[in-house]
């Protein structure tokens, strides 16, 4: 007997509400193992340690090295995608939160915008949420700065200490600080912050000018309220895995936690910027189906994740997911970058139900996982499209490879009355709730492309989550997609996901300068500043200075737009040609974003010149971390009838087909599969529609494309 | 009503989906290309779908309209890469009130034929005429409002008009931006265009259209079922008013509504109304039977529904139309103007018309309607900046909505959906001004069981010289209160408040001047109050005690509720309590000295211009106010 094979693993472990899902990598080798175990809300740190210990079992039981050989997991490294911060927030309770701001401003969160969302005239009805702190707990301190920075008003020290007490007396311990043009001169916001530190030294502080120096002071000033406010929660959750790890696996096991911008952090350094963490989960699932996709051949992609209450839309170029600083949480906006994802309120869950007006409509309302769907038994009282698409045959009377038993009976009675109300036939009534509930995917694919200028015809979707394979090959027929990929195991690629990313952070400074005036010094010296407290941050982490990437772009716009577009920036020193590079990579990006631009406007006299202005500097620090090596899999013998497991009915268009049916597992790269067909594995079906074709790739990829219509790669 | 085929309720829902989706689309594009921070902050701009027979299908807003486009270029003769714009008051069908708001209407082809029209409108920052801005208070003539352009193409099957952008371009003061503009709209009506387009091809014509049918048949028989049937059969009239028109002294300027609700419709005339006003104030509203009135109104109707979740759901399209009927008087009224009546402030009679409606459906049923909200005024500065650059820094405040009967008004909204105000630090780097104070102004909001909402409080510093511009009603008479609730605080500029030269403004003013290092504070409405004061829970009146929403005076005088602590007012620290005694007592005695009181509170303002305190329609017999 040989002795033991140590295999070096790399784990991410991503908490979801149900379940808690698991990957392993094995970095010599590429294997790849999973696993869930249920999700632990009350205590998630819990679920997250089960699930290691569970992982561990898997790698060294299920090793894929030949079994006389027994195997030593070690980890390498744990990645982690939480949603503490949001819940958090979605919670909509805020107790101990206060917020400092600038003599004058005490009403900044009860003016907010004056926006009302939706329809003309719901002024008259709508009623404004409460605000994140309460009036009583909003206190001002004499200061001001102007928009450069310069001193209007000296920081009233003698204020501060008062109101840092009051807060202290109030019980008040999470305290944001934001003061007007604090993004131009962080200096009275740091002494605000050592007076609390002084005088209230139990608080957790943030202070806009570190969370978000941007202009904008109503979005800067929720965005850091929301900091200061989950700070105390993500430092403790964090915390408490920590501990839970280095009893587990010994202390020096590095820790990363994801963040929403696509990049990991170690969660030593979260408590310093915790809103970052916020969305973490959806960022993990765009970035793993992209490094799938690339691998694959395909450059241009939409990531569809479909989970049990909503699908979330991102779209991808060159295995980069578009990023926005125009984000929210909620009804919160977050203003940091995180990766643009596109929510739609249709999963596995979504309800079908009949609006007052007699339509038919498919969520955003979901049953959830509790109850569920009426097939799971669980006391749902509502039809979903799960039951729509058992019903109809397109998923085995099964989940989860049969841990859970489906009752078809309770989902055609369900059905039936949704139908008898609408005077259509069940079969058709179930296809309706399917049609519904893919266009309003396809909308919201339409949203994020349009957004972007792009059309999703040159688009590959990778679809994945527990029913993104179910509509995937309708999607690609509404839309005319290119094809659409479905990995191996679709449930588990945001966990795959946070195996992919580099450690990164984000440094923002806010510089309103025309183009034509621009003050070539003073946006190298914030450049510099930002590079430095990039490398810095990186440093801390153990980068060697070669081993850094420092990436630098600037949002511009059109003088007098409120919108900016980001450019990445030449490398080296920014001056005149340097400048002129960027203003023409803004123009590039606005004529493919919205169609047109103004590259020659100043060649047209009588209408008007069209200046350029700069507003944020940015810079990024990434500290790169091997990507997995995907394994290839051996080919077949091209005959994909040894995965074939037998036949069920069906139905498409209203009519019952006898389709195949067949194990995913079994299949092999090479074989085709023409539709109409099904192809089920552990935690997800895929449904191939008449006129459609799949491709196994050479990775274990479904590639599902219209009959004659030839994929190539993009 | 025509009654089409058996339609596929699943594909209406498509239909639907995909209608809202590219709506939000064409929307998103001009927001965030826009120029004019009057559309791209201020939002005042409305994208909307309509049918080949000019019927609007999108439902979360109004739209100008497609009627004076096929009726100056019949669709047979339309090319695809056509692009239609105008802006004429009075050649457009009653679509667009003022010529500031420019409209680009985009066809939409299926198979060779026009199938549909995408369109934009936005109100653009400056189209020329006699003052910066473009909105003249003291216009006596349309000619004196900027450049009228009749409905003309701007680009020919694909090609741009530059002859004509050249000449819209170069009568504003602000061409860079006005340019901006027209770009992002074409742009955006042309991508909407395409996707209804494919919608055609997908589903073909004869489907897509049938399914237009069934939409718009679905909106008028939710209306007509779920808002209608609330209104007692009957007939009831309501009055409100401008107050000036920035020409004549301030008066009443009567807009009258008699409401007749008969066999599930609404008639509604205009009887009373009073003449066209000298300045520019006026609505040119009686074309196309009101077609466009109709839809500007119809939202205020949701306020019937069962609730404030169910009101938000309710789209307002075409379908509405055939459910109300409306009778205008003889041309030469404040609705029904004679060109060249100037109409850039029209926003005095046309958000006024929905306030009266509310008021006169509140007759009808007890009450159970909002009290008045006003939320559209254009104040700003304009000058020269320190590198010699003409500026316009012009924003839409909103106000306090008023007190409904589940909840207090929302303090400093809008009525325009997602209308946004500048941000202080926005303004502070573009314009010289510094906002020393950006606040909620105490004690504006209407006393009621449930509170109207605060209005602004905002208070400007020039940094160099400059001219001040208002566009403002209810300057003197106040957002009403409804059912026993008090009318709300009117708006109000005054110039260097506390200083020396301490005055305050009329509502309309072009090129007030004001020199460098001026205090200006504005102070917009508050929302009117809705239900009896004394009946407010008096913890509630602790509460806006506390957070300054209400003075400790109010709490006493407006509300009866006595705080714990000497002379009433709040402790420095912690929550004033309420002195339950005391408060009982208080109450007892004031309900006591009131005589008879009206069902709508108009505030003091009402004397200074009537002479009395309440007009005779502002009563209702002992059954209707309770």
């Amino acid at each position: 007997m040989s002795a033991p094979v140590t295999r070096l693993l790399r784990i991410g472990i991503d908490t979801g509400g149900t379940f808690t899902d698991v990957v392993a990598i094995d970095e010599a080798t590429g294997a790849i193992f999973t696993t869930k175990t249920p999700s632990t809300p009350h205590d998630p740190s819990i679920g997250v340690l089960d699930g290691i210990r569970k992982i561990l079992r898997v790698a060294r039981d299920g090793s894929s090295i030949p079994s006389a050989t027994p195997s030593r997991p070690t980890v390498a490294a744990v990645s982690h995608g939480t949603t503490v911060a949001t819940n958090a927030l979605l919670q909509e309770r805020f107790p101990g939160l206060g917020l400092v701001t600038t003599e004058g401003f005490r009403h900044v969160l009860e003016i907010g915008r004056q926006a009302v969302p939706r329809g003309y005239g719901n002024s008259y009805f709508w009623v404004k949420p409460e605000r994140i702190v309460p009036l009583h707990l909003v206190r001002e301190v004499p200061e001001r700065l102007n928009f450069r920075g310069e001193v209007l008003r000296s920081f009233d020290e003698a204020a501060a200490v008062t109101t840092a007490r009051w807060f202290r007396d109030k019980g008040i311990d999470s305290i944001g600080v934001s003061f007007i043009h604090a993004y131009a001169n962080s200096e009275h916001e740091q002494r605000m912050r050592a007076v609390l530190e002084r005088e209230h030294p139990g608080a957790h502080v943030s202070i806009s000018s570190e969370v978000l120096p941007e202009y904008r002071e109503y979005e800067r000033t929720v965005t850091t309220l929301v900091d200061a406010f989950v700070k105390s929660r993500v430092a403790a959750y964090v915390g408490a895995i920590q501990t839970r790890l280095d009893a587990e696996l010994g202390a020096g096991v590095p820790f990363y936690v994801m963040k929403s911008n696509g990049g990991v952090i170690s969660a030593r350094e979260v408590a310093a910027q915790p809103i970052t963490t916020i969305l973490s989960g959806p960022a993990a699932g765009a970035l793993g189906a992209s490094l799938l996709a690339r691998a694959a051949g395909f450059d241009r992609v939409l990531t569809a994740d479909a989970g049990g209450t909503s699908t979330d839309v991102c779209l991808v170029e060159h295995g980069v997911p578009g990023l926005t600083t125009d984000g929210a949480v909620g009804r919160f906006p977050v203003k940091v970058p995180m990766i643009d994802i596109v929510t739609v309120g249709a999963g596995g869950g979504s309800v079908a139900w009949v609006a007052p007006d007699g339509g038919l409509k498919v969520g955003p309302r979901s049953a959830g996982a509790d109850p569920g769907p009426l097939c799971y038994g669980r006391g749902g009282t509502e039809p979903t499209t799960t039951d729509a698409h058992l019903l109809l045959g397109r998923i085995p009377p099964r989940l989860l490879g049969g841990e859970i038993p489906l009752s078809v009976e309770r989902a055609r009675e369900g059905i039936a009355a949704l139908a008898a109300r609408l005077g259509l036939e069940p079969a058709r009534a179930a296809e309706g709730v399917l049609e519904i509930a893919a266009w309003n995917q396809a909308n919201a694919i339409q949203q994020v492309s349009v957004k972007r200028g792009l059309d999703p015809r040159d688009y590959t979707l990778v679809a994945f989550g527990g029913s993104g394979p179910l509509l995937a090959g309708r999607l690609v027929d509404l839309l005319r997609l290119r094809a659409a990929l479905i990995p191996l195991s679709p449930g588990n690629v945001s966990a795959f996901g946070l195996l992919t990313v580099d450690l990164k952070n984000d440094y923002v400074q806010t510089f309103v300068q025309r183009h034509d005036r621009l003050d070539y010094a003073t946006v190298n010296a914030h450049l510099a500043r930002l590079e430095a407290l990039a490398r810095a941050a990186l440093a801390a982490e153990g980068f060697a200075e070669h081993a850094m990437r420092v990436e630098r772009s600037a949002d511009l716009r059109y003088f007098g737009q409120a919108w900016e577009v980001a450019v990445e920036l030449p490398s080296g020193t920014v001056d005149e040609p340097g400048a002129a590079v960027a203003a023409e990579r803004f123009h590039d990006a606005h004529e493919q974003r919205y169609g047109y631009s103004y590259r020659r406007a100043a060649e047209r006299g009588a209408t008007g010149r069209q200046t350029v202005e700069w507003v944020n500097l940015r810079v990024t620090g990434v500290g790169p971390i091997a990507r997995p090596k995907l394994r290839e899999r051996p080919p077949g013998d091209g005959r994909p009838a040894r995965a074939l497991t037998g036949t069920r009915t069906v139905v498409f268009s209203e009519k019952p087909v006898e389709c195949p049916v067949y194990e995913r597992t079994r299949l092999a790269p090479g074989d085709t599969l023409a539709g109409p067909g099904v192809v089920e594995e552990y935690g997800a079906t895929t449904v191939v529609y008449p006129g459609q074709r799949i491709e196994v790739d050479r990775f274990g990829n479904l590639i599902l494309t219209r009959a004659g219509a030839s994929v190539g790669t993009a | 009503m025509k009654k089409g085929p058996a339609i596929d309720p699943i594909v209406i829902q498509i239909v639907e989906g995909t209608l809202a989706s590219v709506e939000a689309e064409v929307e998103a594009a001009i927001e965030r290309t826009s120029r004019s921070p009057m559309i791209r902050e201020a939002r005042d701009f409305r994208a909307g779908i309509h049918d080949r027979r000019c019927r609007k299908l999108t439902g979360r807003s109004y739209s100008a309209l497609v009627q004076p486009i096929v009726r100056d270029f019949p669709p047979a003769t339309m090319r695809p890469g056509d692009v239609f714009f105008h802006n004429d008051v009075y050649g457009s069908e009653g679509g667009i009130g003022h010529l500031p708001d420019l409209c680009v209407t985009v066809p939409v082809f299926a198979d060779g034929l026009v199938v549909a029209f995408v369109q934009a409108f936005g109100h653009h920052d400056d189209i020329g005429g006699a003052v910066p801005g473009s909105m003249p208070s003291h216009a006596t003539s349309a000619y004196q409002e900027g450049l009228i352009v009749p409905p003309v193409r701007i680009y020919q099957a694909g090609v741009p008009n530059d002859d004509l952008i050249k000449v819209l371009v170069r009568n504003s003061r602000l061409p860079d931006s006005l340019r901006g503009d027209l770009d992002s709209e074409v742009a955006a009506c042309r991508m909407g265009a395409e996707r209804l387009g494919d919608l055609f091809h997908r589903y073909g014509r004869e489907q897509v259209e049938a399914c237009f049918d069934a939409i718009l048949e679905r909106t008028t028989e939710t209306f007509r079922r779920e808002l209608l049937s609330k209104i007692p059969d009957g007939t009831y009239v309501w009055e409100d008013y401008a107050e000036h028109d920035g020409v004549d002294p301030p008066r009443l300027h009567t807009q009258r509504m008699t409401l007749t609700k008969r066999d599930d419709r609404l008639i509604i005339d205009f009887a009373g109304t009073s003449p066209q006003a000298k300045g520019p104030i006026n609505h040119a509203g009686d074309y196309a039977d009101g077609v466009f009135l109709k839809k500007w109104l119809a939202p205020i109707l949701r306020n019937l529904a069962d609730s404030p979740e169910r009101m938000a759901e309710l789209d307002v399209n075409e379908g509405v139309v055939p459910l109300i009927e409306l009778r205008f008087p003889p041309p030469g009224t404040l609705l029904t103007p004679v060109f060249p009546a100037p109409t850039n402030a029209r926003t005095f009679v046309l958000l006024r018309q929905l306030g009266i409606l509310a008021g006169v459906i509140a007759k009808a049923v007890g009450g159970r309607m909002p009290a008045d909200q006003e939320t559209i005024r254009y104040t700003g500065f304009h000058g020269v900046d320190a590198d010699g650059q003409f500026y316009l820094m012009r924003e839409v405040l909103g106000g306090g909505s008023g007190g409904r009967y589940y909840a207090d008004g929302s303090d400093t909204i809008h009525v325009v959906p997602d209308s946004k105000n500048l941000p202080v630090e926005f303004t502070e780097t573009r314009f010289p001004l510094i906002v020393e104070r950006l606040a909620l102004a105490t004690d504006s909001g209407g006393a009621g069981a449930r509170r109207g909402g605060l209005g602004y409080l905002k208070e400007f510093r020039v940094l160099r010289e400059s001219a001040f511009l208002c566009v403002a009603d209810r300057a003197i008479l106040s957002c009403w209160g409804l059912r026993g609730g008090k009318a709300g605080a009117p708006f109000r500029v005054t110039i260097d408040p506390g200083g020396p030269n301490e005055h305050v403004l009329p509502g309309l003013v072009d090129d007030e001047p004001v020199p460098a290092g001026t205090l200006v504070r504005v102070e917009t409405t508050g929302g009117g109050g809705w239900g009896d004061p004394l009946d407010r829970e008096p913890e509630l009146v602790a509460l806006d005690a506390l957070e300054g929403k209400i003075s400790a005076r109010a709490a006493r005088e407006d509300y009866g509720v006595v705080l714990a602590g000497a002379d009433g007012a709040c402790p420095a620290d912690g929550a004033p309590r309420v002195d339950s005694a005391a408060t009982r007592a208080l109450r007892d005695r004031l309900r006591a000295a009131r005589g008879r009181r009206p069902f709508f509170d108009r505030g003091p303002g009402y004397r200074t211009l009537a002479g009395v305190d309440h007009a005779e329609v502002d009563f209702v017999d002992a059954r209707g106010a309770d």
